[in-house]
């Protein structure tokens, strides 16, 4: 899967939880989805289980730790995807 | 320091479903959710737990400028209907919570013995933008009443890490704060 592809996934995935919408048009691999996209922290655990679900790939704890931005949730996907 | 959550029930209700398979296990210690599935108001239980997770990151963020998504983390321990402990790793932080049918809050502190001067406010408003301007506009007419300065001096700034610090004329005022927002509910605690 191509970057470009994991990020047209990953907005299909975030997109319920946004709350603001220019900021989720112009969505890059620096957005962050707190302090840009507006999504409710509780909301960002929602965000996990999706991925997890999409990919059927496990996001440990280490990781979702991490998982603040577009560029982070890529990087977490590439690599557990690898492990497979 | 001071750290503060709220949470509008009605929109979390909404907005999460607590009950989702792996939510839970995602967010909180299997202690927490024992407390969780064995009370009779576990919806109440999930908000109280979170509010005090969040209210205590949201001090270990002023302390660090270090931002994490590690939910877990922070082990809440609840010692009363109000009174609670949050640990992460060595740290303490104390928190009090207040539960109604429409919001729950928690203030966290880092010191037992911290007065703080908290309001709680309802924001009939949908918009988010609104929520927000509510409560920073409730923090600069506090704080402008009580230093005796213009209201239009005061801006509100966030950091790198999302810690918002109150500026007069450009100048920062050494005051801990802490804000939330979230649907028609707002809060703002000031430390005395």
């Amino acid at each position: 899967m191509t970057k470009e592809e994991l990020i047209t996934s990953l907005k299909t995935i975030v997109k319920p939880y946004i709350q603001d919408e220019e900021a989720f048009n112009n969505l890059t691999e620096e957005t962050d989805f707190i302090n840009d996209l507006k999504i409710n922290s509780a909301n960002l655990v929602d965000v996990v289980l999706d991925v997890e679900d999409k990919f059927d790939i496990e996001i440990d704890n280490d990781s979702m730790e991490k998982m603040l931005s577009v560029k982070a949730a890529i990087d977490i996907i590439t690599n557990k995807l690898n492990q497979k | 320091m001071i750290g503060n959550d709220i949470i509008d029930l009605q929109l979390a209700a909404q907005e999460s479903n607590w009950q989702r398979k792996g939510f839970l296990q995602k967010i909180f210690t299997a202690s927490e959710q024992n407390l969780i599935l064995s009370s009779k108001n576990s919806f109440q239980v999930v908000w109280r737990l979170w509010s005090m997770k969040e209210s205590a990151y949201k001090i270990h963020v002023q302390q660090h400028s270090k931002r994490f998504f590690a939910p877990q983390k922070f082990e809440c321990f609840i010692q009363s209907k109000t009174d609670g402990l949050v640990c992460f790793d060595s740290t303490k932080y104390l928190t009090t919570s207040v539960t109604t049918p429409q919001y729950i809050y928690s203030i966290a502190t880092t010191k037992t013995i911290q007065n703080n001067s908290t309001s709680c406010f309802k924001i009939n408003s949908t918009s988010r933008l609104n929520q927000r301007q509510a409560t920073y506009h409730n923090l600069k007419s506090t704080i402008s009443n009580r230093h005796k300065t213009l209201f239009d001096t005061l801006a509100l700034k966030k950091n790198a890490a999302g810690v918002p610090s109150l500026y007069q004329n450009d100048q920062i005022l050494t005051l801990s704060f802490s804000i939330s927002h979230h649907g028609n509910y707002g809060l703002v605690s000031i430390q005395n």
